[in-house]
């Protein structure tokens, strides 16, 4: 045991305090004789029937490998959860690991709500397993908040039938993702189809654009109008529909299924509805321009800062990386691993869809702009809306969005 | 408040009290239960919320418990947020825009309404539905309506030979403001409808009978008989209205989030953005006193009203 502290009457005195203080009984002594258990309420999103099979199994899997631990979970959903534990935040009633978007590290992580893991991942020595992106993703300012659950990232979806009959290779560039997509696009079908709806999802479609373009979002008026009209350009051919502002990636994914779309920018979570269309299609990287890159998606784990188990938690969290726990979950949710070293084991090792998603892994950048970020990318968001519905130009919208995340991200 | 009379009571445990004493802490004794109510539910949260507004309260500063008072700063902040004056007069304009557009299309359907017709009575209980329906569920409706691809507003346009009307309403910034109007009075028009049915009903016919026996046209009858009859039904409904709506939220978020853009992003919708995305809670409390002020101006000039008619003898035109 890595602390010499007796334990048992740690988490009497801790659980006797926390009765006291009106708290709940979140600490149980099961009798004088037996080790007592610590319950760890869990907080994630995975709220959709088919997520439930798997996320069973595994509470199921640490309750018996870890020892003397319960785990009370609770769902809440995808847009929900950060509110949910801002919310929690000012009620005191926070859990103590959740399971939470990677985007999010930067509301959570900047405000100083997640427990600090550095010296537990030191001494546990598993960090270089691990993509650079995902893991940087859990750096903040110096110290490790969290760990990589799975990852995933955008990539092109191709139709493959449309793209033969058309005589058109997948594109690699944006020179040539333009041109694929004008002679893709006939009658009601669009060349490409992609998010552009103002949200975050929309701004993690749209940030690939901008890195590619050679910048980032400290240097938004130039290589922000540089994506901006790369994308009002390919409104004005016809080849994406302008009514992108309102899709979600679940909307571009059924434009794709229902073949009105020949091209689309989307996840690796979108493949187990693929699989039942009726028609073939292939995935391959995001086409470049200066620089190859997409943008890094995926959960995170975390401990939260104000849990009295952190050494628990840590041990559940630990536990859920063992390759036996790792592998079996995230097959049971389709999802891709952010280690490396899991990369020739389960379904991703065969599936080429997979395989190619897994490849952009390296190239995946993760959203690190810190604690003022939603600010940020609701500005992104509004400037690209603001082009793609004509109502500003792209200078004009990337110089109005570069004054508001100068200002969010304090840099004046 | 008025005084409401206590029951009298000859208890003679308390005599050593007078009775108008006596009746007064009967009288505290009942309001009790709605004073701890209110006190609970409305005067904490304002409150807190007002202590909120005057303090820089942010998400990191919650669990260190650092809360510094900083004044008027979130009051300063928010006044000089260009977002906050766009979205004042994005609901100024879906406010008025609802309550007209309600207020006219009611009355127009209450004037119907006041005779009776086959099946009348039927078609007005229909309509009520649209008030009934939860506005998170009318809302995906007229999202779904208004769809540019798939909805059936277009899919009308285009069946009958008006395709050049149809439009993407919802995701042009220009239009919808229109479209978020649109659905809101569609769920105001029975409430407004149903207030002055009421009203109509308190006109005495024998007035309309009078007049028609003079040779009154329905138009004058309408004119200077109905309208100016109405008229304290009429200002009740638009206050009641004017605080309905711009307070209105769910349906406009369900819709469109407050986009394209900002084009459809009123106050309310504004200081749920700096509350719960951007978790700056000190500005985020402040905005929404701010927010407060243009309700509980119609509210007291509604109450005061109120009063006055319980004044003046009933029906009695102001």
């Amino acid at each position: 045991m890595p602390y010499p502290v007796d334990r048992r009457g740690f988490l009497r005195t801790a659980g006797a305090a926390a009765a006291a203080l009106g708290l709940g009984s979140a600490v149980t002594s099961c009798g004088s004789g037996e080790p007592s258990t610590v319950t760890l309420t869990w907080w994630d999103y995975f709220t959709l029937d088919n997520f439930q099979p798997g996320m069973n199994r595994l509470i199921k899997d640490i309750e018996a490998g870890v020892p003397d631990v319960k785990i009370e979970r609770r769902t809440f959903p995808f847009a929900e959860l950060d509110r949910q534990i801002a919310l929690a935040a000012i009620s005191g009633e926070l859990p103590d690991i959740a399971i939470v978007d990677n985007v999010a590290m930067n509301t959570l992580g900047g405000n100083d709500l997640l427990a600090d893991l550095t010296d537990r991942v030191e001494r546990w020595g598993e960090a270089d397993q691990y993509y650079k992106g995902p893991w940087d993703g859990c750096q903040i300012g110096g110290k490790t908040l969290g760990i990589p659950n799975n990852s995933n990232c955008l990539a092109l979806y191709c139709n493959t039938g449309m793209l033969k009959s058309a005589g058109v290779e997948p594109p690699t560039t944006w020179d040539e993702l333009a041109s694929a997509a004008q002679r893709l696009t006939s009658g009601d079908r669009y060349g490409l189809a992609l998010s552009a709806i103002r949200t975050e999802e929309g701004v993690f479609q749209f940030l690939p654009f901008l890195w590619q373009a050679g910048g980032d979002l400290d240097t938004f008026t130039t290589y922000g109008a540089t994506a901006l009209s790369f994308l009002d350009d390919l409104i004005a051919k016809g080849s994406l529909s302008e009514q992108c502002v309102g899709w979600t990636q679940q909307d571009v994914n059924t434009r794709f299924l229902n073949q009105r779309a020949a091209l689309q920018i989307n996840g690796p979570w979108q493949i187990p509805t693929l699989k039942q269309a009726d028609f073939d299609w292939n995935v391959v990287a995001l086409p470049r321009d200066k620089e190859a890159a997409t943008c890094l998606g995926g959960e995170n784990w975390v401990v939260m800062a104000s849990s009295e188990h952190q050494d628990k938690a840590w041990e559940v969290l630990e536990y859920t990386q063992r390759p036996s726990v790792l592998v079996p979950y995230l097959v049971a949710f389709g999802e891709l691993p952010a280690r490396k070293d899991l990369a020739d084991q389960g379904t991703w090792a065969s599936d080429p869809a997979l395989r190619l998603f897994l490849s952009q892994l390296p190239l995946a950048r993760p959203r690190q702009y810190g604690p003022r970020y939603t600010e940020a990318s609701q500005a992104v968001a509004e400037a690209e809306q603001a082009v793609l519905t004509g109502s500003a130009s792209p200078s004009a919208a990337a110089r109005t969005a570069a004054a508001k995340i100068d200002k969010a991200l304090g840099r004046q | 408040m008025r005084q409401r009379l206590a029951p009298r009571r000859r208890s003679p445990r308390i005599r050593f009290l007078s009775p108008s004493v006596r009746r007064r802490r009967a009288g505290y004794l009942f309001c009790l239960p709605g004073m701890t109510f209110l006190a609970l539910f409305l005067a904490y949260p304002l409150f807190y919320n007002v202590w909120t507004s005057v303090h820089d309260v942010e998400l990191g500063q919650l669990l260190g418990g650092a809360e510094r008072f900083n004044g008027l700063e979130n009051y300063r902040a928010v006044l000089d947020d260009p977002a906050f004056w766009h979205s004042v007069r994005l609901s100024l304009i879906f406010t008025l825009g609802s309550l007209l557009l309600q207020f006219a299309i009611g009355f127009a359907l209450a004037l119907l309404f006041a005779r009776p017709f086959p099946l009348g009575g039927l078609l007005r209980s229909l309509l009520m539905v649209a008030w009934l329906l939860p506005p998170v569920v009318s809302g995906t409706l007229f999202r779904w309506l208004l769809d540019a691809e798939s909805g059936a507003y277009n899919a009308l346009l285009t069946g009958v030979g008006l395709g050049a009307l149809s439009h993407d309403w919802l995701t042009d910034p220009s239009t919808s403001m229109a479209g978020v109007i649109f659905a809101n009075v569609w769920v105001g028009v029975p409430f407004n409808m149903l207030l002055l049915l009421v009203g109509l009903h308190t006109i005495d016919p024998e007035l309309h009978e009078a007049a028609a026996v003079d040779g009154a046209s329905a138009w004058q009858r309408f004119r200077h008989i109905t309208l100016p009859l109405m008229r304290p039904v009429s200002v009740t409904v638009l206050l009641l209205g004017l605080v309905y709506t711009f307070k209105v939220f769910d349906i406009i978020f369900v819709m469109t989030g407050g986009g394209p853009v900002d084009a459809t992003r009123v106050l309310p919708l504004y200081v749920y953005e700096v509350f719960f995305t951007f978790f700056r809670f000190g500005q985020g409390a402040a905005a929404g006193l701010l927010l407060l002020v243009v309700p509980l101006l119609a509210g007291v000039f509604y109450v005061r009203r109120l009063r006055r008619e319980d004044e003046a003898p009933a029906g009695g035109a102001v």
